[in-house]
């Protein structure tokens, strides 16, 4: 199952939605300033999957956070880069794109949820506890869709409803909204908004939707908050989807029809999705390019062909021979050794050297350059860029 | 085995004839408590009449969904919580297991003096809610856990030191010099060593703080160790070595493991026989090559399918349609026929099935104003009026209604504004072996199969 259907050609001529250059977000800290994305540069293009794929703590999240600038702050600072964002509307106009971390707070504001949505890695904090799913979804409406709830109310719409539909109202406005003359036409707009919300949560094939909007975060499972969440982030047709590890917490038969969904609703939508995980079976099966992450940095990127036929980084390939499989004989899983590096101020190095089982001193004193090795492919590893290290390329066999 | 305890600090060397645990029935029920006067309202059937039999030196996997009731199991099986049914043996002997199956089949009224003697010998030796003072001590020592949460298991305010030499302390197996040594010892046999000695639980990783939960399983020497998922907390990466480590000291030590996990690949790795559940039951048992290549129970099919798999060319990865049933009320006959894609009339079909598959067409249930149940297979539902009643039956002779629900309907009404439906009664369905000891309960393969 792929999330969307295209050949590499047909992606490679894609126009892209965004473009991350040379991003760096540092985190201060009492033992230090933690570089958590320390100068990563990614594409992501119209209609495609990228997948996104590291161990724990190597900055997947923070990435993600910062295409809406969401990365708490303070302790967070943009250290640096720039994030290029084209949406639908800025191509079609032939307009240039805009950098998301430069912007003003308020046209973020208007961009987040709207032109991109985010499903959280964690559905429970996600979602707040004290209010109905009900007015949760419905709230992505009012923001994003005020418009077409207004248009389908009809002419004659006064000033107070119209108010409402934008959730300007101060709280005695909502008291007028109780009575005549405004009450029908208040009570016409609440239930538009309900159709809506229940349409777009039934479009998530929850069981009994209009049951479920009455309901609070705490009485739904995990696969059902996270269903929540996705018809949040889909009510506004994101012209880019950010998914951090969206059905990590959930059980494989659920995994699969999250993603079924997200693939339809990709597909009707022509959404490009941003698809973090840990699980590089899972990227396998859903993406049409990955991105292997370590440290704070990229360290392969590539066509998911060719980056599972062919891996080229070290760490990618140590990935790759640590999955259990079939072939695998037990006790022989092949382990990366040590533990992920602190991020605190690191020297000039490959990251990956303190595990790497084909480090020089090169590796420990500068920066390896990313590479191209393909049409498509580029990785960053000494091994790969000249010869005149000496350095044997690393091999398959762990 | 001989009934002679083994003693302290030194391993049952007498391995043969005989199972490490025996499950016959087990079952845990949580009770469901509501109101000030915390009335009790029902039960969560956590596990809900589990039987099989872990043999010394192997690893028995146990897999399933979210809430199936795995943990459960382990905590009973590990004497961290009493079962409230059946029965948990600690190194029963074949000849006694063959006696209980005797005793068992023999009704309480009808068994021999001779044979209650038997009885109370055996629970006294080898059940474990009812050993008494050496043979508990025995199985204590012998039967250790390693928990999926590393944080929360391992006290933050005690050195590793502490944490690791604790159980040697409290068996007053070492003290002083002695004790460091041998936690000095057991943290280097889980690939750690001296230098982390006196640091706390959160300066360490994750994969590190696994670690040291294994070595403080290994303190005592045990025969079994049950593993609830042991590395989902953790990375591929660490996962790996923790596997590797687990292997090894299986080799090493002779252990049997229990291991649970969600993670069929890790599973498949690491187990001999494996255990899957569902809703509080087994639905499949067999060896870890018999379940992967033939799996006979849909339920495990639909596991498989759901699994994505690196090495596979291109793979599905289907979903299952439906939700989990809520285990306080599971379903008859068949736990797993409301989520079934193969689901045939005689797999325990009922009133509540109806229902809801009535309620997926938004406005049909919206007049209905009572539910007479005279059981989950026979109901009458009462609507406003006549014209609901008929629009149900419509539905019922001419809807989307699965074939197989149709057909397992004994009788249909309509009179005037009520509906009344009757189904089928289905029992339970048990596992029934179904070739060389793999076992799955599903009435397409099992002896229910020719009235299909
Ligand atoms: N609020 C914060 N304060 C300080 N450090 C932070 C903060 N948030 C993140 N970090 C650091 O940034 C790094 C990257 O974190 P991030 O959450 O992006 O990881 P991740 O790749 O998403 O991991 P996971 O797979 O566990 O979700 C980590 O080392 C983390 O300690
Ligand atoms: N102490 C308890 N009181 C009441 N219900 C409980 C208790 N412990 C577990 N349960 C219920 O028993 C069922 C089985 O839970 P259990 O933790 O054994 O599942 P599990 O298979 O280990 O799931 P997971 O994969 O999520 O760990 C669940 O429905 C759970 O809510
Ligand atoms: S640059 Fe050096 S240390 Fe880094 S991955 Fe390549 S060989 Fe290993
Ligand atoms: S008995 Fe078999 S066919 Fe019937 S519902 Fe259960 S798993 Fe499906
Ligand atoms: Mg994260
Ligand atoms: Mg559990």
């Amino acid at each position: 199952m792929t999330l969307s259907v295209s050949t590499t050609q047909e992606q490679a001529t894609r126009p892209l939605v965004a473009s991350v250059r040379d991003l760096r977000v540092h985190f201060e800290t009492k033992a230090g300033v933690v570089h958590a994305v320390d100068g990563i540069t990614l594409e992501i293009r119209d209609g495609e999957t990228l997948g996104l794929v590291g161990e724990t703590g190597c900055g997947k999240s923070v990435t993600a956070r910062s295409f809406i600038r969401l990365v708490p702050s303070p302790p967070g600072i943009y250290a640096g880069g720039q994030i290029d964002f084209w949406s639908n509307e800025a191509r079609q106009a032939k307009e240039g794109p805009i950098d998301l971390l430069e912007i003003s707070d308020k046209d973020m504001l208007r961009i987040r949820g709207d032109r991109i949505a985010m499903i959280f890695q964690d559905p429970g904090k996600a979602l707040n506890p004290a209010l109905s799913i009900r007015s949760q979804v419905a709230e992505v409406f009012y923001q994003h869709r005020s418009e077409e709830i207004l248009d389908a109310l009809g002419p004659h719409v006064p000033r107070i409803v119209r108010r409402a539909a934008k959730q300007r109202t101060t709280s005695l406005e909502r008291l007028f909204l109780r009575f005549p003359p405004f009450r029908s036409k208040a009570a016409q707009l609440r239930s538009i908004v309900d159709e809506l919300v229940a349409q777009a949560l039934s479009e998530t094939q929850i069981a009994n939707p209009r049951k479920i909007m009455d309901s609070y975060p705490h009485e739904l499972s995990g696969g059902m908050k996270q269903r929540v969440l996705i018809a949040q982030a889909l009510a506004c047709n994101p012209d880019l989807l950010i998914a951090d590890e969206p059905t990590t917490a959930l059980d494989v038969t659920i995994q699969a029809r999250i993603l079924e969904l997200i693939a339809e609703l990709q597909a009707r939508l022509e959404t490009s999705v941003l698809y973090i995980s840990h699980d590089l079976s899972l990227v396998k099966e859903i993406c049409d390019r990955v991105a292997v992450m370590y440290a704070g940095r990229i360290v392969e990127t590539g066509t998911t062909q060719e980056v599972f036929a062919n891996p080229r980084h070290p760490y990618t390939r140590g990935l790759m021979a640590a999955v259990p499989s079939a072939t695998h004989r037990r006790g022989q899983l092949a382990a990366i050794h040590g533990n992920v590096p602190e991020l605190i101020e690191p020297p000039p190095s490959c990251h990956f050297h303190t595990r790497c089982p084909y480090a020089v001193d090169i590796c420990r004193s500068m920066d390896p350059d990313t590479l191209s090795v393909g049409s498509s492919h580029t990785v960053a590893c000494f091994a790969y860029e000249s010869r005149d290290f000496g350095m044997p390329l690393p091999t398959l066999d762990w | 085995m001989t009934t002679s305890i083994a003693g302290l600090g030194t391993q049952e060397k007498t391995t043969a004839g005989r199972a490490v645990i025996s499950l016959r029935g087990v079952e845990k029920h949580f009770p469901i408590k509501e109101g000030a006067m915390q009335r009790v309202a029902g039960h969560v059937r956590a596990v809900d009449g589990v039987t099989f039999d872990i043999r010394p030196g192997e690893t028995v996997g146990l897999v399933g969904e979210s809430g199936c009731g795995k943990t459960t199991l382990g905590r009973c099986i590990s004497g961290l919580v009493p079962p409230s049914g059946g029965k948990i043996y600690f190194r029963l002997t074949d000849a006694d297991a063959a006696t209980l199956d005797d005793i068992d089949a023999t009704p309480d009224d009808r068994r021999t003096k001779e044979q209650l003697a038997q009885l109370q010998r055996i629970d006294a030796d080898h059940r474990i809610d009812q050993l008494g003072g050496k043979a508990f001590r025995a199985y204590r020592r012998n039967c250790q856990v390693v928990f999926q949460d590393s944080f929360s298991s391992l006290n933050p305010r005690q050195l590793v030191k502490d944490t690791v030499g604790r159980p040697l302390r409290i068996w007053k197996e070492a003290s002083g010099q002695e004790l460091t040594e041998r936690v000095v010892s057991l943290l280097e046999s889980v690939g750690l060593g001296r230098q982390h000695l006196y640091r706390f639980p959160h300066q360490f990783s994750g994969g590190q703080r696994q670690r040291i939960s294994i070595a403080r399983a290994l303190a005592l020497d045990p025969e079994f160790i049950v593993l609830d998922e042991p590395t989902s907390a953790l990375d591929v990466s660490v996962q790996a070595q923790i596997l590797n480590l687990l292997h090894e000291l299986q080799q090493k030590r002779g252990l049997t493991y229990m291991f649970i996990s969600h993670d069929l690949g890790v599973v498949r790795l690491m187990s001999d026989r494996i255990a899957v559940m569902y809703l509080g039951k087994v639905a499949e048992q067999g060896t870890a090559i018999e379940l992967f290549e033939s799996p006979r129970h849909p339920y495990t099919e639909a596991l498989l399918a759901a699994n994505p798999d690196i090495n596979a060319e291109t793979s599905e990865m289907k979903g299952l349609r439906g939700a989990v049933p809520d285990p306080a009320n599971p379903p008859e006959g068949c736990r797993f026929h409301t989520r079934c894609p193969v689901a045939t009339p005689i797999c325990g079909w009922e009133v509540d099935d109806a229902v809801a598959w009535l309620g997926t067409h938004e406005t049909i249930l919206a007049g209905l104003t009572g539910v007479e149940r005279r059981s989950n297979f026979d109901a009458t539902l009462a609507f406003g009026d006549a014209a609901a009643a008929a629009a149900v039956g419509h539905q019922v002779e001419n809807g989307d209604i699965p074939a197989s629900m149709k057909a397992a309907l004994e009788s249909f009404s309509t009179d005037g504004n009520k509906v009344t439906l009757t189904f089928n009664p289905e029992g339970p369905v048990e596992l029934e072996d179904v070739g060389g000891g793999h076992l799955t309960a599903c009435v397409l393969h099992t002896s229910r199969r020719h009235r299909i």
